[in-house]
């Protein structure tokens, strides 16, 4: 025989998360938190922001990563709520931004006239909950047109973030949904989420989700 | 798309391990995928057997180990170098 085995042993993600270490370093130099937002499309990331930008853009000072597999739609939608940089990362097809990608897009911002940096990942509850982008949390975003069931079907994303937003609960009167339930199943997979109700069309419970905002930057700036 | 593009990038790290020469005597690679990986271990191993039988590949063997919890590992790498056992 003349097979050889070379023994690897490495992290298939291994050049991600030392790019992700990377990003975590510049940005905690610059004491710039980053919310990593991933969520199933259309649970209402992008109008979160928009809300976010339009009512809490005079008091701090936001830059925005958006991912989309096709259109720079989501960053144009954020611009016109912001005079400060909204880039757009199409990424072609991947499911998923990666550290590079972030890294890349912190060449544009100035993070020294940065209070918070916003990454809002291409819409879907699988892959972006492998990929370390560098952020101080993930936030996962739940809308009460999903099911109850989206903390057990997607148990990792659920496991990875810190936050989860129950988001579009104006239409409660209208949908099956139950946010006892959701949350208690989330917690069955995560007792430390922490969790806002919260309507970005109507602006009920975005005090609080500012709240926990203020909150990370006072912690980033603090350390 | 998650497992091409790991498939993608298992390919990428096998190369940058290997001489270009070592790269066309690859016959298996083995990868070790969690249970909690997020990934689904037969359409990853589809991915690198379509990846696989490329240049500068020669159609190596992907090998699929499934363990607990949320690992990712390019385990090993197999090549036939031609050359008797030491």
């Amino acid at each position: 025989m003349a097979v050889r085995t070379i023994e690897v042993r490495e992290k298939v993600m291994a050049r991600n998360d030392e790019l992700a270490a990377e990003v975590r370093a510049k940005l905690a130099a610059a004491k710039v938190p980053s919310l990593n937002l991933v969520s199933s499309p259309g649970s209402g990331k992008t109008r979160l922001l928009e809300r976010t930008l339009a009512e809490l853009g005079h008091e701090l000072r936001f830059a925005v990563v958006t991912g989309d597999v096709q259109t720079q739609n989501d960053a144009d939608r954020l611009a016109q709520h912001t005079q400060r940089l909204v880039q757009a990362v199409v990424t072609n097809g991947a499911c998923h931004l990666d550290a590079r990608q972030v890294m890349e897009a912190l060449d544009a911002v100035d993070l020294a006239d940065t209070d918070m940096l916003f990454v809002e990942n291409v819409g879907n509850l699988v892959c972006p909950a492998s990929w370390d982008l560098g952020e101080v949390a993930k936030v996962v975003v739940l809308s009460v047109t999903e099911g109850e069931d989206k903390p057990l079907k997607y148990p990792k994303m659920f496991r990875m973030a810190e936050a989860a937003v129950i988001n579009k609960v104006d239409l409660l009167p209208y949908v099956p949904f139950d946010v006892e339930k959701a949350i208690g199943f989330a917690r069955e997979v995560n007792p430390a989420l922490r969790f806002f109700r919260t309507s970005a069309h109507t602006g009920a419970g975005m005090d609080e989700w500012y709240g926990y905002l203020r909150e990370k930057i006072a912690a980033a700036r603090a350390s | 798309m998650h497992e091409m593009s790991v498939a993608m990038e298992i390919c990428r790290m096998a190369e940058e391990r290997l001489t270009p020469a070592q790269v066309a005597q690859l016959v298996e690679v083995g990868v070790e995928v969690g249970d909690d990986s997020g990934l689904e271990p037969e359409n990853l191993r589809f991915c690198l057997e379509a990846l696989l039988m490329h240049p500068p590949f020669v159609g190596a063997k992907p090998v699929i180990r499934r363990t607990a919890g949320d690992a990712l590992r390019l385990d090993y790498l197999e090549i036939d170098d031609g050359r008797p056992d030491d």
